[in-house]
C-alpha cells in the first residue's frame, strides 16, 4: 500500500476515517473471496443517473488535486476540505465538498484512448471500443435488464447522450429530450408533450378512428412484426396520454424545497429533471454536460462556468434524491471521457489525458465519503501503474443495479459478448 | 429404432452415387472401432484423430481451454486448427500434460477422467475408445500432425432426410477425404449441430431425431470441413403425390414448388392488383404509388399490365436512387466514414452519384463493382498536379465537373474505418462476397471452413493499398501548403482552409488511393499491420489459389479477376441473394451477409438457378428485378393458409415487412404532399431521403433523429444488420406524436392546408383520396363510414383530414409492405 499520499490531499492520520483504500482495488481473487463471504451484496439500486462531462474534465482541478505538485502542474486553484475528514477537493466545488459523504471519489482511473470519440465510447459502455462491434451504452443495457412502468420510457437522455443501443438493437435506444429544461417553466419534450395543437381528447378521438381502420391484419397472429407494432403502439399511446409521463417531465411542478437545492442554469435544471424522472419510475437517466475540453484558458473557464454549474447541479441532485428518499435506491455516477494533462500548456490549458482521470460514484449501494484508488504525486498516472479501468467502473455500476456484468448477450451476428468484457466491481466503493 | 423409408432408401444412393472414389471397401473404419482395444498397433494421428476428439470432448471450446486466456494455465486454439500451437501446449515442459515416461499419468488423461481435479468436470471415461485413442497416441510418442496429406473434403450420408413422424430417427455417417487418397469414416470424431431444434435434434453421435414439421439442416463439423444434411418433415398430408398442382410459370416458381411439394405446403393465392402495385412500387422504387397511378392501373385491362408496370418503374429515377442507396449501404458511402477529409460530404455525394449513374444506365453489376474495387484517384498516366486540377474542377462550388463521368470511384478505399489491411479484407468480403470473416481473424471460424491462415493470406492482398497524401509528393504538398499559408498549422485548421479553397476552385493538396510497391512482394517490414508483422505471406483468394503479385502493378487486379471468374462461388450469388432478401424479407441464404457452410440455402436449386441466370444475363441487374417480380412467388398474398402460416423460408406467401426507414419517412411526406408536388415527389429522387441529398450516417444529437429511430443504416459496420427494420417504442411515439409528424401533416404547401383554398363539400372524395395516398387502396364501406363519422365530429374538413391522415399513417397496413 502506498505511503506517500500526504501530497494528494489525504492526511495520513485521517486514513481510516476517510475510508481510503489503496491502489487499484482488491483484484479478482480477493473480490471473489469477499463475495463468497457474503460481504458484497449486489443490486441495491433500482435506477441510475449518469452525468457525462463531455470533453474530459481536468482531474487535478476538481476531484484529484495535487497542491504539493510543482506550479506548472498543480494549477491555479487551491483545495478545500470536505465534510469528510481527510478528503480535500478543488476549491471551486464548495457545495460538493459539503456533501462529500454522499459519494465516493474514484481516482487513478486509467485508459489509453486520447480521442474524444473513443474515450467517450469507452466510458459510456465500459468496454474498450472495437471497430467491428458497437457496444450498448449503460442506459440501453439497463432498459433491457430492468422492467420499467409501461407509461414511461425506460431510458431518458437530457438533452442527448453518446450512448447508443448498439448490438442490442434500437428498441433499447435512449429517449432524448433534445433540449434542456428552464427553471420554473413547463418542459415540452419531443414526442411526449402534445404538439400541433393536439389535446388528450383529440388523441383519443383519433385513436378510436385508428382502431376501426387498423383491421387489415386482424386474426393474423403468427407475425412477430404485427404483434410488435401493436404492442409498441399501445405503449406509445400510454406514454403520450399518461398524465404521469407529462408530469414527470414538468419541472415546474416541483416543490420549492427541492428546486431551491439547484441553480438556475440548464445543467442544474437537467439534474432536477433527472431526479423527477427517477421518482416517476424511469430506470436510467443520462445527463450530458459539455464544455470540459479546456485546451485553452482552463482555469477561467472552469471557475467561471463549468465548476459552479457542476457544483450546484450535482450537489442538488444528491440532496434532492435524499430528500425524496431515493438516494439509497438510485446510483449516481459521473465521468468524462478522460482526464487532462497535469502540465499546463502554453495557452493556459490542459490537453487530453486518459492515463489518469476521476469518476464519482454515489447513492444506491455505494459507500459515501470514500476515496478509492489514487494517482501519483503529479496526477500523471495511477499510483500502482495499473489503476482502475472504465471496465471496473462499469462492472461496479451493473453490480449495484443487480445486473451481472458477466452476463452474455448475442450480437445480431450470433457472437457472444459479455455486458462488461473485462471489468471487476470495485469492492472498496461498495456500501 | 424407427427409420424412415426415405432415409433408408437415401443412404445407399447418397453414399455411393455421389462419391467418385469412396467404395465401401476403401473406407477406413471409424476410430471408435480401430482404437477401442489396447492391442491394435495402429497409431492415431494428431490432426486426424487427437484434435478432433478433443474438439468433440469440448476441450477447445470458448468456455474451456479455447478461451483466449486459456483455462487452468492450459490453452488450446479456439475450435482447433492451430496444430502447431496446440501440440506445443500439450507438450509444454514441466506441465506433464503429456507424460511420455508414464503415459497414463498424463494430465490430459487424468484431468478429464477426474482422477485429478478438473474444473471442467468429467468429460472422459477410462477404458473407452476415446481414452484408448489418447493413450495410444501418447504411448507412440505423441507426435505432431503428420505432414503430407491434407484434408480435402467432407461427405455426409444421407444428404437429405425426409421424416414422417415425431420421434423418427436416422443415423448420419460422415466420411473424410484426404489428399493422399485415404478415406475414413469419421462419424465418431465429428461434431454435429442442428440449425433448428424445433424441427430436428441431433445427438453427439450423429443420430437425428424429428421434433417437428418443417425443414432445416443438421450440420457436421470435422477438421475444417463443414457439411449439412437437409432434414424435412411435411407440415400437412398434402405432400408428394398428394400435393396439389402448383402453377409454376417461371423457373423460380418451379424450384419453389418442388420444395413446397416435399413439405406439404400449399402456397397462398396470387395477390390483388392493388396489393401488387403497392408492393412492387415500394420494393422497386422505395415509393408509394400515387392515387392517379392506382386508378389507372386498376382500370387497365391488359393481361400483361404487371410486367409492364415493372418496366415502367425500372425506368424511374426513384428506381435508380433506391437501389443506389442499397449499394451505398453495402459499400459504406457516408461522410462519417470520410471524416477527416477536406470535402467529406461532397465526396459521399459523389460516391452516390457515380453509382446512381450506372444503376440508371443499367451498367452490368460486375462492371460497376470493378469501378469501385479498381477505383483509382488519378487517370492512367496522370501526374499529381494534373490530378489536383481535376479535383479542383470536381469540388468547386460553381459549375463543378461531373464526378459520375469518371471511369472509377476510389472512395471505397478512402474510408477511415478501413485503414488497416485486416479491416479492408473484412469490408471487402462483407460487401462483395457476403462472407463474414471476422471470426477467422482470431481463430478458426466455428461455422465455416475459414482458418486464421486463410484470413491472413486473404488480407495479404490488401497490404499494399493505401489512401492518403502520397509520400513521393511530399515536397509538392509542402509547397502547396506554403502557398495556401497553412504550412505547419494544426490538422483541423489545414482541413478547414483546404475545404474553403477547394470550394473556390483552387488547387489544394488532396489525398488519393495509391499502391505501396514495397508491400507488393509480401514484405511486411515496417507495415502497420497488427498481425504477423515481419512475416512474408503469399496472398491467397478465399477457398482458392495463391496469387503471385509480381505480375501485377496493383493487387486489386487479381482480386477483381477472381471476383469475376467462373470459379468464384460468392460474388454473383451474394448479390442475387441480397436482392432476393429485399423482396422477400429474407434471403435464400439468411442472413444474406452470412454465407457460410453451416448456413446452407433454404432452396439451393433456386439460388443456383437464379445466380446462373444472372451471370448468363451479363450481370444485368434489371434482368434480376424482372425475373423476381415476374414470378408468382413474389406476387403471392401475405394471407396464409393452414399449411403455410408458419412459413418464412420457403416463399409460399408474402412476408409482411416493416417499411425501411427512408421509405417510411418519405411515405409520410408523400401521403401528406400538396396536390402539385405529389407526383414529382413520388417519381423524382432529388427530394428523397435515399436520393442524392442524403446524409446517411451523419448527424449527432438531433440531426436525422427519425432515420436513426427507424433504423436506417449508418453504414458504419460490416453487417447488413446495420439497417434495422424491427419495430420499437420510439418509432410509434414518433408516428403518433412527434413534432415532425404534426409538421408534415400541417405543412404550408401540404395537402391539408390546401383545403383552405377550396370549397367545402362532402368528405367522400377526401376519404377515398386519403386511403389511396396511404394504404394504396379504396376504403371498404365500414372504413368509409368510420372516417365519415370522424369528419362529422370535426370542426371542418381540415381537422377531419388531419385526423384521418394521422390515423391512416398509424395503421400497420401503412407502416408495412405486405
Amino acid at each position: 500500500m502506498a505511503t506517500s499520499w500526504t501530497c494528494d490531499g489525504v492526511r495520513r492520520r485521517d486514513f481510516l476515517k476517510a475510508g481510503v483504500f489503496g491502489g487499484a482495488g482488491l483484484g479478482l481473487s480477493s473480490f471473489l473471496r469477499l463475495a463468497e463471504a457474503g460481504e458484497l451484496k449486489g443490486g441495491k439500486a433500482t435506477a441510475a443517473i449518469h452525468i457525462h462531462l463531455g470533453g474530459g474534465p481536468s482531474h487535478l482541478d476538481t476531484f484529484d488535486p495535487k497542491p504539493e505538485a510543482p506550479e506548472g502542474i498543480r494549477g491555479e486553484f487551491g483545495t478545500i476540505a470536505t465534510a469528510v475528514p481527510g478528503i480535500s477537493i478543488g476549491e471551486h466545488l464548495p457545495r460538493l465538498a459539503a456533501c462529500a459523504d454522499r459519494y465516493t471519489i474514484v481516482r487513478g482511473v486509467s485508459h489509453t484512448l486520447a480521442a474524444h470519440d473513443l474515450g467517450t465510447k469507452y466510458l459510456n459502455t465500459g468496454n474498450r471500443p472495437l471497430p467491428s462491434l458497437v457496444y450498448p451504452g449503460y442506459g440501453s443495457v439497463v432498459s433491457k435488464e430492468l422492467a420499467a412502468p409501461p407509461d414511461l420510457p425506460p431510458f431518458v437522455a437530457i438533452p442527448t447522450t453518446p450512448q447508443v443501443a448498439g448490438y442490442l438493437g434500437v428498441e433499447y435506444a435512449p429517449f432524448s429530450t433534445q433540449a434542456t429544461p428552464r427553471a420554473g417553466r413547463p418542459f415540452n419534450v419531443r414526442g411526449i408533450a402534445l404538439g400541433g395543437g393536439l389535446t388528450v381528447e383529440e388523441i383519443d378521438r383519433r385513436r378510436d378512428l385508428l382502431k376501426s381502420l387498423d383491421q387489415a391484419f386482424a386474426g393474423f397472429e403468427s407475425s412477430d412484426l404485427v404483434n410488435g407494432l401493436d404492442a409498441f403502439s399501445q405503449r406509445a399511446y400510454d406514454i403520450i396520454s399518461s398524465p404521469r409521463s407529462r408530469e414527470a417531465f414538468d419541472i415546474s411542478r416541483e416543490s420549492s424545497s427541492i428546486t431551491s437545492l439547484f441553480g438556475e442554469d440548464p445543467f442544474s435544471q437537467s439534474c432536477l429533471l433527472a431526479s423527477r424522472l427517477v421518482e416517476a419510475g424511469v430506470r436510467f437517466v443520462s445527463v450530458s454536460n459539455g464544455g470540459w475540453d479546456t485546451h485553452q484558458d482552463n482555469f477561467n473557464r472552469l471557475k467561471d462556468r463549468n465548476l459552479p454549474q457542476l457544483d450546484a447541479g450535482l450537489s442538488g441532485l444528491f440532496l434532492a434524491l435524499e430528500q425524496k428518499g431515493l438516494l439509497d435506491s438510485t446510483l449516481v455516477f459521473v465521468s468524462g471521457e478522460f482526464g487532462r494533462t497535469p502540465k499546463v500548456n502554453q495557452r493556459g490549458g490542459r490537453d487530453h489525458y486518459p492515463r489518469a482521470m476521476f469518476v464519482l460514484l454515489g447513492g444506491g449501494g455505494i459507500a459515501g465519503g470514500r476515496v478509492v484508488g489514487a494517482s501519483d504525486e503529479t496526477g500523471s498516472g495511477p499510483i500502482d501503474g495499473k489503476g482502475i479501468t472504465p471496465d471496473d467502473i462499469a462492472a461496479t455500476v451493473y453490480d449495484r443495479l443487480g445486473i451481472d456484468p458477466a452476463k452474455e448477450y448475442h450480437t445480431p451476428t450470433g457472437r457472444p459478448v459479455a455486458i462488461v468484457r473485462n471489468g471487476t466491481p470495485i469492492a472498496e466503493a461498495l456500501a | 429404432m424407427i427409420r424412415s423409408l426415405a432415409a433408408i432408401l437415401a443412404v445407399p444412393l447418397a453414399l455411393w452415387a455421389g462419391s467418385d472414389r469412396s467404395r465401401a471397401a476403401d473406407v477406413l473404419p471409424p476410430a471408435s472401432a480401430r482404437f477401442a482395444g489396447p492391442t491394435a498397433d495402429e497409431v492415431p494421428d494428431f490432426q486426424r484423430h487427437v484434435l478432433p476428439l478433443m474438439g468433440r470432448l469440448g476441450c477447445n471450446g470458448r468456455a474451456c481451454h479455447g478461451s483466449f486466456q486459456g483455462q487452468g494455465g492450459f490453452r488450446l486454439s479456439l475450435f482447433g486448427y492451430d496444430f502447431q500451437a496446440d501440440h506445443d501446449a500439450l507438450m509444454a515442459e514441466g506441465e506433464s500434460r503429456v507424460d511420455l515416461e508414464a503415459p497414463e499419468s498424463s494430465l490430459i488423461l487424468e484431468k478429464p477422467t477426474l482422477t485429478q481435479p478438473h474444473e471442467g468436470g468429467q468429460v472422459l471415461e477410462y477404458d473407452t475408445w476415446e481414452y484408448q485413442l489418447l493413450l495410444r497416441w501418447i504411448e507412440a510418442g505423441a507426435e505432431p500432425a503428420a505432414q503430407g496429406a491434407v484434408f480435402e473434403r467432407l461427405e455426409v450420408m444421407p444428404s437429405e432426410v425426409v421424416f414422417q413422424e415425431e420421434g423418427e430417427t436416422t443415423q448420419l455417417k460422415v466420411i473424410a477425404h484426404w489428399s493422399d487418397g485415404s478415406i475414413e469414416d469419421v462419424t465418431c470424431l465429428t461434431r454435429f449441430q442442428t440449425n433448428d431444434e424445433s424441427i430436428a435434434e441431433v445427438d453427439r453421435d450423429g443420430e437425428v431425431t424429428s421434433t417437428g414439421p418443417g425443414d432445416t439442416y443438421v450440420v457436421a463439423f470435422y477438421d475444417n470441413g463443414v457439411i449439412g444434411t437437409q432434414v424435412i418433415r411435411p407440415v400437412s398430408d398434402r405432400f408428394g403425390g398428394n400435393a396439389p398442382e402448383i402453377a409454376s410459370p417461371t423457373e423460380i416458381d418451379q424450384h419453389i414448388a418442388t420444395k413446397l411439394k416435399k413439405l406439404g405446403m400449399v402456397p397462398s393465392e396470387v395477390c390483388s392488383d392493388t396489393e401488387f402495385l403497392r408492393r412492387v412500387s415500394l420494393d422497386l422504387t422505395g415509393s408509394l404509388p400515387t392515387p392517379e397511378e392506382i386508378r389507372a392501373f386498376l382500370a387497365d385491362e391488359d393481361p400483361e399490365k404487371r410486367a409492364k408496370k415493372v418496366d415502367e418503374l425500372l425506368a424511374r429515377p426513384t428506381y435508380a436512387a433506391w437501389w443506389t442507396n442499397m449499394l451505398c449501404d453495402l459499400t459504406g458511402a457516408s461522410p462519417n466514414n470520410l471524416r477527416g477529409q477536406a470535402a467529406s460530404v461532397t465526396m459521399a455525394r459523389h460516391w452516390y452519384e457515380w453509382i446512381e449513374r450506372r444503376v440508371a444506365e443499367n451498367v452490368p453489376y460486375d462492371e460497376l463493382i470493378a469501378g469501385i474495387v479498381l477505383g483509382t484517384s488519378r487517370e492512367p498516366g496522370q501526374d499529381y498536379d494534373a490530378y489536383l486540377e481535376d479535383v479542383a474542377a470536381l469540388y468547386r462550388e460553381n459549375d463543378p465537373a461531373d464526378f459520375a463521368d469518371r471511369e472509377t470511384m476510389p472512395y471505397f478505399w478512402a474510408r477511415r474505418n478501413v485503414r488497416q489491411p485486416e479491416e479492408k479484407a473484412l469490408s471487402f468480403s462483407y460487401a462483395f462476397l457476403g462472407v463474414r470473416l471476422e471470426c477467422a481473424q482470431c481463430h478458426k471460424h466455428p461455422f465455416d471452413q475459414w482458418t486464421q491462415d486463410d484470413f491472413h493470406r486473404f488480407t495479404a492482398f490488401f497490404q499494399p493499398i493505401s489512401y492518403g497524401f502520397p509520400p513521393q509528393e511530399r515536397d509538392r504538398i509542402r509547397e502547396l501548403e506554403k502557398a495556401l499559408g497553412i504550412a505547419g498549422k494544426p490538422g483541423g485548421v489545414k482541413r478547414r482552409e483546404i475545404a474553403k479553397r477547394l470550394q473556390e476552385g483552387e488547387i489544394v493538396p488532396f489525398e488519393e488511393v495509391y499502391v505501396v510497391a514495397s508491400r507488393m512482394r509480401g514484405n511486411r517490414r515496417g507495415a502497420s499491420s497488427r498481425s504477423g508483422a515481419g512475416r512474408a505471406v503469399t496472398p491467397r483468394v478465399l477457398g482458392g489459389d495463391e496469387v503471385t503479385l509480381a505480375g501485377y502493378s496493383d493487387p486489386r487486379e487479381p482480386l477483381m479477376e477472381w471476383l469475376r471468374s467462373e470459379e468464384n462461388p460468392y460474388f454473383a450469388q451474394a448479390f442475387v441473394n441480397r436482392v432476393w432478401a429485399r423482396y422477400f424479407g429474407r434471403g435464400i441464404i439468411d442472413p444474406p451477409d452470412d454465407m457460410n457452410l453451416a448456413n446452407p440455402p433454404s432452396n439451393p436449386a433456386l439460388l443456383e438457378a437464379l445466380t446462373r441466370g444472372f451471370v448468363a444475363s451479363g450481370f444485368d441487374m434489371k434482368w434480376l428485378h424482372r425475373e423476381i417480380t415476374g414470378s408468382l412467388a413474389y406476387q403471392r398474398s401475405w394471407k396464409p393458409n393452414d399449411t403455410n402460416f408458419l412459413d418464412e423460408r420457403n416463399f409460399s406467401r408474402a412476408i409482411v415487412r416493416r417499411l425501411p426507414a427512408e421509405v417510411l419517412l418519405d411515405a409520410v411526406l408523400q401521403a401528406t404532399a400538396g396536390p402539385e408536388e405529389l407526383t414529382r415527389f413520388a417519381v423524382e429522387a432529388d427530394q428523397r431521403a435515399f436520393g442524392p441529398r442524403q446524409r446517411a450516417g451523419t448527424g449527432r444529437g438531433n440531426a436525422n433523429y427519425a432515420e436513426r429511430v427507424f433504423g436506417r443504416s449508418p453504414r458504419d459496420t460490416n453487417c447488413d444488420c446495420s439497417r434495422s427494420d424491427d419495430p420499437n417504442l420510439l418509432q410509434l411515439i414518433y408516428l403518433q406524436n412527434d413534432q415532425e409528424m404534426h409538421a408534415a401533416i400541417d405543412r404550408r404547401d401540404g395537402w391539408v392546408r390546401s383545403l383552405r383554398k377550396q370549397e367545402e363539400g362532402a368528405p367522400d372524395a377526401l376519404i377515398e383520396e386519403a386511403f389511396l395516398r396511404t394504404l394504396s387502396r379504396r376504403p371498404n364501406p365500414e372504413e368509409h363510414e368510420a372516417s365519415n363519422a370522424y369528419f362529422e365530429g370535426s370542426k371542418g374538413a381540415e381537422e377531419g383530414l388531419r385526423g384521418l391522415l394521422w390515423a391512416l399513417m398509424n395503421t400497420k397496413e401503412f407502416i408495412t409492405n405486405h
